[in-house]
């Protein structure tokens, strides 16, 4: 089972180290940051999560900038470690708020008297938060969140809009908060992350969605909730859909490919009213995850085109628009589309009164970049660029340019229509009334334009 | 509590120890906590603050927790240094073994388990023993696991005291928790010896099955993960273990998931339903695509497994190929094993889709992707026949965008469409020419060069072509200097004319004259010798009909996969190798457990475990731990080929090689491969062997000049088990007249030699002060005998039913003599050749055994001979039939 367990700073400095077997030879820790840092001698190269140095195994992932790290000499199931390395992580950021550098250096001892919890001489014990409680006898010591971003998929909602509490997502699940007493709330965020490929005719050729029921809980006592989906959600497709569902959609209906769900959740009436039954342990944890490869609205069109403009110029044009209402907006949108690797400079030209847009040529990695604050729904956006070549082209610039890569958030907006009908907490008493928050957000995740 | 721990970093200006000494000892909770903590953090930055263990220690006895979990990490850490002062601790933790409050008796029993000190853990029997017993569910998971921690440590009083049966008690605990820790104690237990301990029976599996659905997500992998190793007795058995692990598809952690999925593969083999089998491919199918969902690492994991998964299942995703298309943010270690999949996904029916895909890939920055794009667009060629036409048209456009490395990388791959296709799409080779002088990578210049050379008669500029390569002849790398050479050579028998003469004969000049790369230098001189004497001779030899190539290149051989695929969701289906190619654990040695064989068997073997006392320097030499286990030699009663175990034995400390032992003075003389006449004075000796498990060189050379020889190192040529050393050659300078002895592991199956097995084994050895000596040994195959090769009587009977009788050969020893079946039998079970049943047939005994070499390859024996009459027959069945040869060489040695 696992020999070590230690987390790495990006310079390669030992912030948590534990090892639990002894039957590691030393220096483990750099023989392991040496490998990654000069993966083939590329940097383009990137390491995978597992991989054998003279005998040792080492599985890693990388989380808020940090490598979460563990070894072990037998042939063990390393999905389990990976998954472990992210519970790990998660559990950390329960009891500390924010995961970086600094909270673990300060809270060193908490940290460590966690890990003898959740593993025991190499197998994974427990990682839930809510169990952990009961044996944990360390506080957490808070660091500033207020400069630093938080973790994992809630951090979209820190930016832009100001409905959300702020804090909420960097509060530690375990400390009293400095008030005295604790604010009773839920969060419920649906999670969309989208990818889309267009062709070059602006067909959709592949199209998914990866979505996840996110929540985190800070009720007292953890009462039952009841979370009751789209009545006419199902789950599956047909076999003779799976070809030609997109002719066959249409009917409004939510259909999931596949979906999973969290220990805690009973699923005794969901196939009945598409209720999900479950007493939320504390901590942060995915209720449900699901897939839909379903047709649906792609909430950007792209067009981007790229033209001959004399012997060794050419002219780029790209070109989106929103197709969601009016009152939603997208932010934080970056549209990057690699250019010819012969071309030297490049010009942009913003359309009439564009504010809050940016433009780059990034000459190492030679594509352009175009940044947009915000983007209202409805609205259409484009950016001329002028490319000048070093040599002539060779008469193919849509096959060495593009394609377009697009990046956004869209909070207050859900791709596939999955609805959270309602959220209901068992009530210990009449004046009990927590707050929940119930929160949609679609982000991009590979949103791509050929040329 | 206030402030931060960082604080605990800082120094002060007083010596930092001395000071630290006083706070511990201060009278005050808070401030003995709080040095506590400052020690805590001077350990974790790696100061030794071992000189205030006993200062710690004495902070032990506090009911507050918090300062007692802070000590024993203390303790953990600094005990094995201070192993007469961790004695101090031993009355508290025993104390609190006996603590009203849970939390504090299970933190006594897993700290004293961590505490690797013989002293300690005299003292930690009896507490373990009670919290087996514990009323409280968390006391008992934690015993559990402290079980195998003392295993780990000392394995005879774990069996002594009765822990294992203690251990498989708790399998029926009313808490799941317990439950899983008992499974995962037994199952590592199980894993470093190879005695039955954990055996799954029918009543355990449902037990097992019970208790999977009310545990934590991580009891669940390990009961999962310990099921797989079940046999189930037939379809219906299988059928019902299904059904119960179905619904862990939908969990929402990907380690279930898979280890769910690997039992479902494996209980699949034996269920007969079609229609049952059908819908669980169904089943599982959408479970495996939605782990590409999770993170790129898990995504890694999953993809390394469907590759297997496809390769013996091609249904079960045959639909979903678009999944699998890279996604613009996807790591590149993501990207590479979604194309590998695309490709074996690929079908007449989805190939426009594919290709499209793929021509996308090679536009895009990342050049090894791309590479790996155009690549995968010719495997595709020489898959589907149907498409081939397609796929090359698509690599004419990639070529035209002129990007270098996609040229160079297209024009490897259209030689290998060539040769799949011969003389079907010459037509582009034109186009392919345009591109001759931006070549520069070795491989692309040879793959062009080939295709000129074998389309010489019907390219009319063939020679000015070839000729532009040769002026750089001398420059070139081997591999296109190979190529250039036959491509001459097949320039000049289709057009004997006087330009191609005067390339052939500038090339088999330079070849032979100016070079010193042996291989070109030979195939030149037959070449030239072969153009002199009979130019029909040299038509038919260099341009002969080529078979036709396949697309294998990364298909696993099937045996492999099976292996592979019985190991789904752990490290070895990651890394495509069998288990045995990366971990190095060696299990306690085979017990004879025939009935039959018991006798003689007990006292082979003694009882005692063998597991190295210290974990944590593996490399330490065997003679300094007090607990090496002695194991009986198994007194062979012929001579055996093998030295003693005693010897070697000693060398094997925890499984890990004696590099730091460079001599093995033991055993009988080894034959001499490299005479002292031959090798200026050196003299080598060497044989392979097996020794628990592991093959090894045992390899002996002698000084026989006038200097110190040093620097030694060996190599292997390909050969057909691909052996190859396992680590550098450890032999300290060899002073004039002195001679070394050293055990060399070996690695098999790294680089295999295509062709007919052969036991040939080619040897390069090389040292500072002389010539490489090259010389030649014989692989004995039964050095691959593995311990795991025992069948029972019923599965033999049944293997020997099933394989055809073609697959039946025999070979008489005339010289070989059974002087007693008890010491043929014992003699030969040394060599793992084992004995299953044996009849008489009038004058003669029969006698029934099994073998295996790795890769699953079983040989079932019948061995018919008089005893004390010289002549033995042997005759075998086995699957595969290339290895029966090799297989009667190693029978006839054994045999002598």
């Amino acid at each position: 089972m696992i020999s070590q367990f230690f987390v790495l700073s990006q310079r390669g400095d030992h912030i948590v180290f534990r090892d639990y077997r002894g039957e590691v030879p030393k220096g483990s820790a750099e023989i392991f940051f040496r490998k990654v840092k000069f993966w083939n001698d590329d940097e383009a190269e990137e390491a995978p999560p597992v991989f054998n140095v003279d005998g040792v195994n080492y599985i890693h992932v990388k989380v808020a900038g940090l490598f979460f790290v563990v070894t072990t000499m037998v042939n063990v199931s390393p999905s389990l470690l990976l998954e472990l390395l992210q519970r790990i992580a998660r559990v950390t950021k329960d009891y500390l708020g924010v995961l970086n550098e600094d909270s673990l250096r300060k809270n060193f001892i908490l940290v460590y008297e966690l890990l003898d919890e959740v593993i025991d001489f190499g197998y994974p014990q427990t990682t839930s938060t809510e169990v952990l409680k009961s044996y944990i006898f360390n506080e957490p010591i808070m660091v500033d969140a207020g400069r630093l971003p938080p973790l994992g998929p809630a951090a979209m909602f820190m930016q832009g809009t100001k409905r959300m509490p702020g804090t909420a997502v960097t509060k530690s699940v375990v400390a009293t908060e400095p008030g005295g007493k604790k604010r009773e709330e839920i969060f419920v965020d649906i999670i969309e992350r989208i990818s889309v490929t267009f062709s070059s005719s602006g067909y959709i050729l592949t199209s998914e969605i990866d979505g996840t029921i996110q929540m985190k809980s800070y009720l007292t006592g953890n009462p039952e909730i009841r979370l009751a989906l789209n009545e006419d959600l199902s789950i599956g497709r047909t076999a003779s859909s799976s070809y030609d569902y997109r002719s066959s959609s249409g009917g409004g209906a939510v259909i999931l490919d596949d979906c999973n769900f969290h220990e805690s959740v009973h699923l005794d009436s969901f196939d009945i009213d598409r209720t999900l039954h479950l007493i939320p342990p504390d901590g942060e944890f995915a209720v449900m995850n699901y897939r839909i490869t379903q047709e649906f609205k792609p909430p950007f069109r792209v067009t981007a085109l790229i033209e001959e403009a004399g012997p060794s110029r050419a002219e780029v044009l790209l070109k989106i628009r929103a197709d969601f209402s009016a009152n939603v907006t997208a932010n934080t949108i970056v549209v990057q589309m690699p250019v010819p690797s012969y071309t030297m400079r490049a010009s942009f030209e913003l359309e009439a009164g564009a504010v809050g847009q940016t433009t780059d040529f990034k000459e190492g990695s030679r594509r352009i970049e175009w940044n947009l604050k915000k983007i209202v729904g409805g609205s259409e956006h484009t950016l001329r660029a002028k490319l000048t070549f070093s040599q002539e082209s060779h008469g193919n610039l849509t096959k060495e340019a593009g394609p377009v890569n697009m990046n956004f958030t869209i909070p207050m907006y859900n791709t596939s229509k999955l609805q959270v009908r309602y959220l209901q907490i068992a009530k210990k008493s009449k004046t009990y009334n927590p707050y929940r928050w119930v929160r949609y957000v679609t982000q991009a995740n590979s949103y791509v334009a050929r040329l | 509590m206030s402030g931060h721990d960082s604080k605990y970093f800082s120094t002060t200006k007083k010596g930092e120890i001395p000071e630290l000494k006083e706070e511990l000892n201060s009278q005050y909770k808070d401030k003995r906590k709080d040095a506590v903590k400052k020690v805590i953090a001077a350990m974790t930055v790696g100061k030794d603050v071992s000189s205030l263990f006993t200062d710690v220690v004495n902070c032990m006895q506090t009911e507050n927790l918090e300062l007692k979990k802070l000590v024993y990490l203390y303790l953990i850490n600094y005990a094995k240094s201070q192993p007469d002062l961790a004695i101090l601790a031993v009355n508290t933790f025993v104390k609190d073994s006996q603590d009203p409050n849970p939390l504090i008796r299970a933190l006594a029993v897993r700290t004293m388990g961590c505490i690797r000190v013989d002293k300690i853990t005299e003292y930690l029997c009896d507490p373990l023993q009670r919290c087996l017993k514990d009323d409280d569910p968390y006391v008992r998971k934690t015993a559990a696991i402290c079980v195998a921690k003392l295993y780990d440590i000392n394995a005879e009083l774990v069996e002594d005291r009765g822990f294992l049966e203690a251990l498989k008690d708790l399998i029926s605990d009313n808490n799941p928790m317990v439950v899983a820790n008992a499974v995962a104690a037994l199952a590592e237990i199980q894993d470093s010896s190879t005695r039955p301990i954990f055996e799954i029976t029918s009543h355990t599996l449902s037990k097992l099955l019970t208790a999977l659905n009310e545990c934590t997500e991580w009891g669940q992998v390990f009961i999962l993960d310990s099921l797989s190793r079940y046999k189930a007795a037939d379809a219906r058995e299988a059928e019902n273990i299904v059904e119960r692990v179905t619904p862990r598809l939908q969990h929402a952690n990907c380690a279930v998931v898979l280890s769910a999925v690997k039992i479902i593969l494996l209980q699949m083999e034996l269920i007969t339903s079609t229609d049952v089998v059908r819908n669980l491919c169904k089943k599982m199918a959408p479970p495996l695509v939605t782990l590409l969902s999770a993170e790129p690492e898990i995504q890694y994991v999953a993809l390394r497994n469907i590759n297997l998964i496809v390769q013996k299942r091609p249904t079960i995703l045959a639909h979903e190929i678009k999944v699998f298309f890279c996604k613009y943010n996807d790591p590149i270690y993501v990207k590479m094993e979604k194309l590998e999949i695309m490709i074996k996904l690929a079908s007449d029916r989805n190939i426009d889709q594919v290709l499209l895909e793929f021509k996308e890939y090679a536009t895009e920055v990342d050049v090894d992707f791309v590479r790996k794009a155009v690549r995968a667009i010719g495997r595709c060629a020489i898959k589907l026949e149907r498409a081939a036409e397609r796929c090359i048209s698509v690599l004419l456009e990639l070529i035209k965008i002129k990007v270098n490395y996609v040229v160079q990388e297209a024009i490897i791959v259209i030689k290998d469409i060539f040769r799949r296709y011969p003389n079907t799409y010459e037509s582009i080779i034109a186009t392919l020419c345009e591109s001759l002088d931006t070549l520069d990578e070795p491989e692309a210049k040879a793959s062009m060069i080939w295709i000129i050379g074998e389309y010489a008669e019907r390219i009319d500029n063939a020679d000015e072509l070839l000729e532009s390569f040769l002026e750089t002849f001398p420059e070139e790398p081997a591999l296109v200097q190979l190529q250039l050479l036959t491509a001459t050579g097949k320039l000049f028998l289709e057009k004997p004319t006087e330009g191609p003469q005067q390339m052939i004969q500038a090339v088999l000049n330079n070849a032979t004259v100016e070079t010193d790369n042996p291989d070109l230098r030979d195939r030149a001189y037959i070449y030239w010798r072969l153009l002199s004497t009979d130019p029909e001779a040299a038509k038919d030899v260099v341009l002969a009909e080529k078979p036709v190539i396949s697309d294998d290149s990364n298909q696993l051989d099937s045996s492999l996969l099976d292996d592979l695929l019985a190991n789904i969701s752990t490290l070895s289906s990651v890394y495509h190798k069998p288990p045995e190619a990366f971990v190095s654990r060696v299990k306690t040695a085979p017990r004879a457990d025939d009935e039959e064989f018991a006798d003689t068997a007990e006292t082979g073997y003694s009882e005692s475990p063998s597991q190295g006392v210290d974990g944590a320097s593996p490399s330490s030499s065997a003679g300094t731990s007090s607990n090496v286990p002695v194991k009986q030699p198994a007194a062979p009663a012929a001579p055996a080929p093998m030295p003693d175990l005693l010897g070697d034995l000693m060398g094997m400390d925890n499984s890990i090689v004696p590099v730091d032992e460079p001599t093995a003075p033991s055993g009988p003389p080894l034959p001499v491969l490299l005479p002292s006449t031959t090798g200026q004075g050196l003299q080598i000796s060497a044989q392979l062997v097996r020794r628990d498990g592991q093959i090894f060189y045992d390899i002996s050379f002698d000084n026989g000049t006038q200097t110190v020889l040093d620097g030694f190192m060996i190599q292997f040529n390909k050969n057909t088990f691909g052996l190859a050393a396992g680590g550098a050659l450890q032999v300290s300078p060899l002073q004039p007249g002195t001679s070394a002895r050293t055990l060399l592991p070996m690695v098999a199956f790294q680089n295999l030699s295509p062709g007919a097995p052969s036991s040939l084994l080619q040897v390069a050895v090389k040292n500072n002060q002389q010539p490489v000596w090259y010389f030649n040994d014989k692989i004995p195959m039964h050095a691959f005998f593995g311990e795991d090769g025992k069948m029972e009587r019923t599965s033999f009977l049944e293997a020997w039913k099933s394989l055809p009788d073609d697959n039946e050969f025999s070979k008489e020893f005339p010289s070989s003599v059974v002087s007693s079946i008890d010491a043929t039998v014992e003699h030969l079970a040394a060599s793992n050749v084992f004995f299953i049943a044996k009849r008489k047939n009038s004058n003669k005994d029969v006698l029934y055994m099994s073998a295996k070499i790795p890769r699953g390859i079983p040989f079932l024996i019948e061995l018919t001979a008089a005893v004390g009459v010289p002549g033995v027959k042997c005759a075998v069945k086995t699957p595969n039939k290339e290895m029966v040869a090799l297989f009667f060489e190693a029978m006839e040695s054994l045999l002598k």
